[in-house]
Formats: C-alpha cells, sequence, structure tokens
C-alpha cells in the first residue's frame, strides 16, 4: 500500500452519507423488506399452508435459506480470526466487511428459522422443553453462541475507530455522534485499553473458530443424523465446513468491489486484495469440489435403491438442471475464471464472487429439498403435488426478504460506521513506512 | 355356384378345426397335488397344490378353484367344500364336520381333488389315500422328549414302527432341531426317544418353549404334528429402555457424557464470553480514570 498521510486516511475512510444510488439502493431494499413482511404476516394468519410445503417437502426455501445465511457467516471466522492469527496483514482491510457479513448472516438465520415454525409463539419452547440429545438445540446454543462472539470481534476493533469518529462531529451529525458516544466514548487509546483490546480480540479470534466449525457440523448434523439418502453421510461435516468457506469467501468478494467502487476506496482495496482472494477462492472451490465428489460418488458407486433414486434426480432427473447450474456456478465457472491472473482483477473477481454466491444458494436448496421428496415411507394415494415443490410467492417474497434484509444491515452498518478499520490502518501504514 | 358355396364351408370347417386345434394346443397342463395334514391332532385339513410348465419351468399357478371331496367325487354328499390356490399354488380346506359320517366309515381315507376346465387349463385333479394316525409327544427326567406315532388299525390305535419324523422347538421363524439328530425313526415299540441339547435358548417370560413333533409327506399317514409346552428355555427378561439415559430417550433423560461434555462447552465458551464483557467495563473503567 502506497504511503498515505494519516489525516488522508481518515478521511478517506470515516462513513459516508448516502448518495442518490445508496438511498435507492435502501429503498429497494427497505421494500423488499416490507413485501418479506406482508407475506409473513399472510403465513401468520393463514397458517403454513400458504407455502408449498406439504407432507413431503416439509423444508423448503426457508431451511435452504437458513443452511445459506450459516454457511455464509462463516466468512467471520475465515477473514478475521484464520488470516489474523497467522498474521497475514493483506487482510485488515477485509476483517471488518467479513465481520459485519457474519453477524446479519447470523441474524438473519435466527430469524428465518423462526420463519419455518407454524407456530413461532412456541418458540420458547425450544428452551424450556428442549431435548439436550436433539442437534437442534446443539443449534440453538451454538448460533446464539456464534453470534455473540462475532458481535464482540465486530465491537472491540471498531473503539479505536469510535474515538475517530467522535472527533469529527461535524461530519458524522447529531445522532451518530451520540450513538458513538454511547458506545466508545469510554476509548482513550491508553496503552492499557490497548492491551485488553488486543488481548480480547486474540481470545476472540481463537473462540471463533471452533464455534464457527461448531455452527457448521451441527447445521450439516440436523440432515445426517437421519437415516435419509442424500443426507445419510460421515462426510456432511466437512462438506458443510468447505461449502461455507466458500460462499463467505464468494460473498466478502463481492462486498470488497462494491465498497471499493462506491466509496472509492481503491486505495485500500487493491488489485492486489483480489488477487489474493481469488487464489484463496479457488482453492476453496476445488477443496468443496472434491468433498462434493466424495459425497455423490460413493452412494454412487453403491447405487442403493434409495439412493439411486435421489442421485438420478439430481444428475438427470428433476432437479438436473438447478443441480448443474449450481454445480457450475458456485465451482467450475469461478475456477475457470479466477484461475488465471487476468480473471483475478476486480471486475472478474466480482462476477466469480457473484456466482459462487448464487450457485451456493441454490446448492443449499438441492440438499435440502429432493431427499424429501423421497419418503422411505411413501404416504398412500398421496396428492401428486406431494411429490413435487416449488415454493409460492409468499415463500420467495419470505427467503428475498430475509436476503435483502441482511444487505440492509450491511448498508446501515457500513453508512454508520467506517467499513475499513482507520485505526488498524492508521497503525500499519506507518509501521509500514518506518519499515 | 353351389360347388363353389360347398368348397367355402368346407374351407371354413378346416379353419374352424385349425383354430380349435391350434387354442388346445395354447392350453397348459395343471398338474394338482393333494396333501393330507393334522395339526396337532386337532386341525385335519387338506391342502392342494396347482402348478404348471409354462415356457419350459414350473409356475405355482394362483387364482385356480378346486373342490375337495372325500372318498370320491362321484357322490355329491362326498363334497367337502372349494378353495382357490394362492400366490404360492396353494388351496387349503378344513375336513368340515358334516362329513364325519363317511371320515368315521374306514380307518384309511381317501380324498380328491378336482379342478374346472377354463381358458388356460383343462379339468385336472389328484387324489391321496391316508390312514389315519397321529402323534403323541411326552417328556422325561433329563429333558427327553419321547414321540410315539399311533396308527388306527381297524378301531383300535396301534403303535407303528419304522416311520421318520422330526423333534424340534417351534420359533417364530422356522423349527429348530433340538439336538444335532436331524431327523429319528421310531423303534419296534412305535416311539422314539430325542435329548433336548438347546439348553440357552430363549423362551417366553416365564422360560416356556413350544416343541413340535412332526412327520412329514409321509405316503402312508400324511403330514402330521403335535405339540407340547415345557419350560426348558431360558426366561426373557424385558428390560425397559424408558427411564435409561440414552441418546434416544425423551428430555430430562440424556445420557451424563453428553451432559458434562455439552455443559463443560456451554460454560467454558460463555465463561469467556462473560470474561470479555468484563473486559469492556474494564476498558470503560480505565476511560473514566
Amino acid at each position: 500500500m502506497e504511503s498515505l498521510a494519516k489525516t488522508k486516511i481518515i478521511e478517506d475512510l470515516l462513513p459516508q452519507k448516502f448518495g442518490k444510488q445508496g438511498k435507492i439502493w435502501v429503498v429497494f431494499l427497505s421494500a423488499l423488506c416490507l413485501l418479506g413482511a406482508f407475506a409473513y404476516y399472510r403465513q401468520l394468519s393463514k397458517g403454513l399452508v400458504v407455502t408449498a410445503m406439504r407432507d413431503y417437502a416439509s423444508w423448503g426455501i426457508y431451511i435452504s435459506n437458513f443452511v445459506f445465511f450459516v454457511a455464509i457467516s462463516l466468512v467471520g471466522s475465515l477473514i478475521t480470526a484464520v488470516l489474523r492469527l497467522t498474521n497475514v496483514h493483506w487482510s485488515t482491510p477485509l476483517t471488518r466487511i467479513a465481520e459485519i457479513i457474519a453477524v446479519s448472516a447470523i441474524t438473519f438465520a435466527s430469524l428465518i428459522i423462526i420463519v419455518d415454525m407454524g407456530r413461532p409463539e412456541r418458540f420458547y419452547n425450544l428452551f424450556i422443553h428442549g431435548r439436550l440429545q436433539s442437534p437442534i438445540i446443539w443449534d440453538v446454543v451454538v448460533i446464539t453462541t456464534y453470534f455473540f462472539i462475532s458481535l464482540l470481534l465486530l465491537y472491540f476493533p471498531l473503539l479505536p475507530d469510535m474515538q475517530i469518529m467522535l472527533k469529527y462531529k461535524e461530519r458524522s451529525g447529531k445522532y451518530l455522534h451520540k450513538l458513538y458516544s454511547f458506545l466508545g466514548s469510554f476509548w482513550k487509546n491508553t496503552p492499557g485499553q490497548i492491551k485488553i483490546s488486543d488481548k480480547a480480540v486474540n481470545i476472540l479470534c481463537i473462540a471463533i473458530i471452533p464455534v464457527a466449525f461448531s455452527i457448521h457440523t451441527v447445521t450439516s448434523w440436523l440432515f445426517a443424523t437421519t437415516y435419509r439418502p442424500g443426507w445419510d453421510s460421515t462426510n456432511f461435516g466437512a462438506y458443510f465446513i468447505s461449502g461455507a468457506f466458500l460462499v463467505g469467501a464468494g460473498g466478502v468478494m463481492v462486498a470488497m468491489y462494491v465498497f471499493r467502487t462506491h466509496y472509492k476506496l481503491e486505495k485500500y482495496i487493491t488489485e492486489s486484495h483480489f488477487d489474493k482472494m481469488g487464489k484463496i477462492l479457488v482453492m476453496l472451490a476445488l477443496l468443496y469440489l472434491y468433498f462434493n465428489v466424495n459425497e455423490f460418488m460413493v452412494p454412487a458407486f453403491k447405487m442403493k435403491k434409495p439412493e439411486e433414486e435421489h442421485l438420478r434426480g439430481l444428475f438427470t432427473g428433476e432437479f438436473s438442471v438447478v443441480f448443474w447450474f449450481a454445480i457450475s456456478t458456485a465451482m467450475f465457472i469461478p475456477i475457470l475464471i479466477l484461475i488465471f491472473k487476468k480473471g483475478r482483477k476486480p471486475f472478474p473477481a466480482f462476477i466469480a464472487g457473484i456466482l459462487v454466491v448464487i450457485g451456493s444458494w441454490f446448492k443449499r436448496y438441492l440438499i435440502v429439498t429432493p431427499t424429501l421428496l423421497h419418503p422411505f415411507l411413501p404416504i398412500r394415494d398421496v396428492p401428486e403435488s406431494y411429490h413435487h415443490y416449488f415454493p409460492t410467492w409468499e415463500e420467495w417474497s419470505i427467503a428475498i426478504g430475509s436476503l435483502a434484509g441482511a444487505l440492509l444491515i450491511i448498508t446501515i452498518f457500513a453508512r454508520i460506521f467506517p467499513i475499513i478499520p482507520i485505526q488498524e490502518t492508521i497503525t500499519e501504514t506507518e509501521e509500514h513506512e518506518k519499515a | 355356384m353351389r360347388k363353389l358355396n360347398n368348397s367355402a364351408i368346407l374351407l371354413l370347417l378346416l379353419s374352424l378345426c385349425s383354430l380349435t386345434a391350434y387354442a388346445q394346443q395354447e392350453k397348459n397342463s395343471l398338474i394338482l397335488n393333494l396333501a393330507y395334514h393334522n395339526n396337532n391332532n386337532l386341525q385335519q385339513y387338506l391342502v392342494a397344490n396347482a402348478k404348471s410348465k409354462i415356457d419350459g419351468k414350473f409356475r405355482m399357478i394362483e387364482g385356480v378353484t378346486v373342490s375337495f371331496y372325500i372318498t370320491s367325487d362321484s357322490a355329491k354328499t362326498n363334497f367337502l367344500g372349494t378353495a382357490t390356490t394362492d400366490i404360492k399354488g396353494n388351496a387349503a380346506l378344513l375336513i368340515p364336520p358334516s362329513a364325519k359320517a363317511e371320515w368315521m366309515k374306514a380307518a384309511s381315507r381317501d380324498f380328491v381333488v378336482v379342478s374346472k376346465a377354463d381358458k388356460q387349463f383343462d379339468v385336472s385333479t389328484a387324489t391321496t389315500t391316508i390312514t389315519k394316525a397321529r402323534l403323541k409327544i411326552d417328556t422325561a427326567d433329563g429333558k427327553i422328549i419321547n414321540v410315539s406315532v399311533l396308527a388306527l388299525v381297524d378301531t383300535v390305535w396301534t403303535l407303528v414302527k419304522d416311520v421318520e419324523l422330526k423333534v424340534a422347538v417351534k420359533r417364530s421363524g422356522g423349527d429348530l432341531n433340538v439336538s444335532e439328530t436331524q431327523s429319528y425313526t421310531t423303534d419296534s415299540t412305535g416311539t422314539i426317544a430325542a435329548e433336548f441339547k438347546l439348553d440357552t435358548l430363549p423362551g417366553d417370560l416365564k422360560g416356556n418353549l413350544v416343541l413340535i413333533a412332526k412327520i412329514e409327506e409321509n405316503e402312508t399317514y400324511g403330514n402330521l404334528t403335535a405339540e407340547t409346552t415345557v419350560p426348558w428355555g431360558v426366561p426373557a427378561t424385558y428390560v425397559s429402555e424408558y427411564d435409561k439415559r440414552t441418546l434416544f430417550a425423551r428430555r430430562g433423560f440424556t445420557p451424563y457424557w453428553l451432559e458434562l461434555m455439552a455443559y463443560s462447552i456451554i460454560v467454558v465458551v460463555w465463561g469467556v464470553l462473560f470474561y470479555l464483557f468484563m473486559q469492556i467495563k474494564k476498558l470503560k473503567k480505565l476511560g473514566i480514570e
């Protein structure tokens, strides 16, 4: 990174007010959220009958969305924790992007699971009457834990920036100044405070890795602890974690490009960042591809009858179009783009990131729903519609609304707080200059 | 013209004949077999089996209705009843009380089974002749099973020698021989003695086992069985899993190891989180100072 004066860095990285594009973006996301809220109101008043979920496909795109959110949230531990603990300094400008993606994703993962419940007012029973033997309870515990760890990992590194922002009251405005004051007025940048903060961040970085691995493993166990074809696999924990790393990295790639372009952060999120993230993405895509080969080849070799039905549905049957679309967009095409140096330039890398995210969403759908359409004990004289699942407009609205909600959190966060850590950037620049 | 008409009629008749012959060629022959059963000296019934050679292979024929007769099928009074063959080609009929008079006439009886002609098969019959017999099963000290074969000679039940039979324990999946000996042959006293060697065989809740002696497909006596219950098994003890701490148990019955693991992890991780929340408090304190 070229040498930058401290004031210039602060000037560049302080949160900026929404321009016209920003306002349109916020209105657009809010409209999607409102549509989702209206659809959920209909679902609450009429019941789950407004969805396409029936006795066979009792998990539809809500649970696909849940698994997707849980997956993308893993990026917090990848970029922030793993790279920080391994002393990889180039990732500093990306840590906050990764953490806010993690927080917003895990927030909506929690919400969407409640949306999937027919009687959400009974949610508290999970805590009162929960069985500790059930992976669902482990998921509830681990998601809550991961949420708080991610929140703290977002908060501690924000404290030095808070002190900087408090100095720019005119620019931030009265209300934001009050918020900064409430959250971080106590930060004086004293050696004692820095020591405690650094120690806390290190502890969080260590703690978040096993918790992040747990959240994805436990989510995979919701499926893998059953006998159902497509889910009955010892490979599922690792399969989920590798997929989560991939979609998380893809999400960061997209966010990097958007923030870089919109906030003119080319000096901070450089082409080198895209190059390095591109290489990581290729590695993660290959890793996920490896687990996919495992996941499909081993049952295909044995071809037990229920597995055969499931695999044929995916490879050549009802779900083949979605399946090959997901495999191509989440893995093959991004690898082909990013494996070349030119493909790791910002725009192609951004396209690859988008493909990864979209493909990964459909991949989650393919993990959840097709298995359910082939029950071990089929219902006698079941209506034909039970054999197929296509979400209703209410389900689409709620699912899209939740995705828009997650993006809205990220957008508003970027409006309120610096999306690139100011103090850390200054410190690293100064150290770089000294060296 | 008349000559032409005659030729046409002749041709038509020839065609019909050949068609009939063709149709007759298409019919397969139905093979019936008839067996007599006497279960535990309580149920006497007949089983007819229908099979046919189709495409070079014997196949059991389902859905054939057969009529059973005692003595012969010439008199209506000898009619016992009808039954239809199942998927295995078997049709069974209990000998009805109405046949008692005919049954009691002699020690040896003939039975006839007849199937009607249909599109697939011609009429088929089978007969069997049996001498009334029964098995007597008893036990003695040392887990010895004594089985006697008695046959009706004129009006007297007489012990019969040189009859092959099996002694087994009834199990749900099939009968289990009581020792390594597959079958026994009655001695000059018409009796066999089998040693029960299945000492560790599980029984019911009281340890009861059902012993069965059976004569199978005997040309003279048919199929006979006799059963008795003995307390020679190991009593089955039902242990309820309901109140045990297992992974599949209800709430509140979590295995201790899982509770220990789960709560330890929760306490450690949330302990760390609590410590970090305390650090924020400490940071505030340092900032105020």
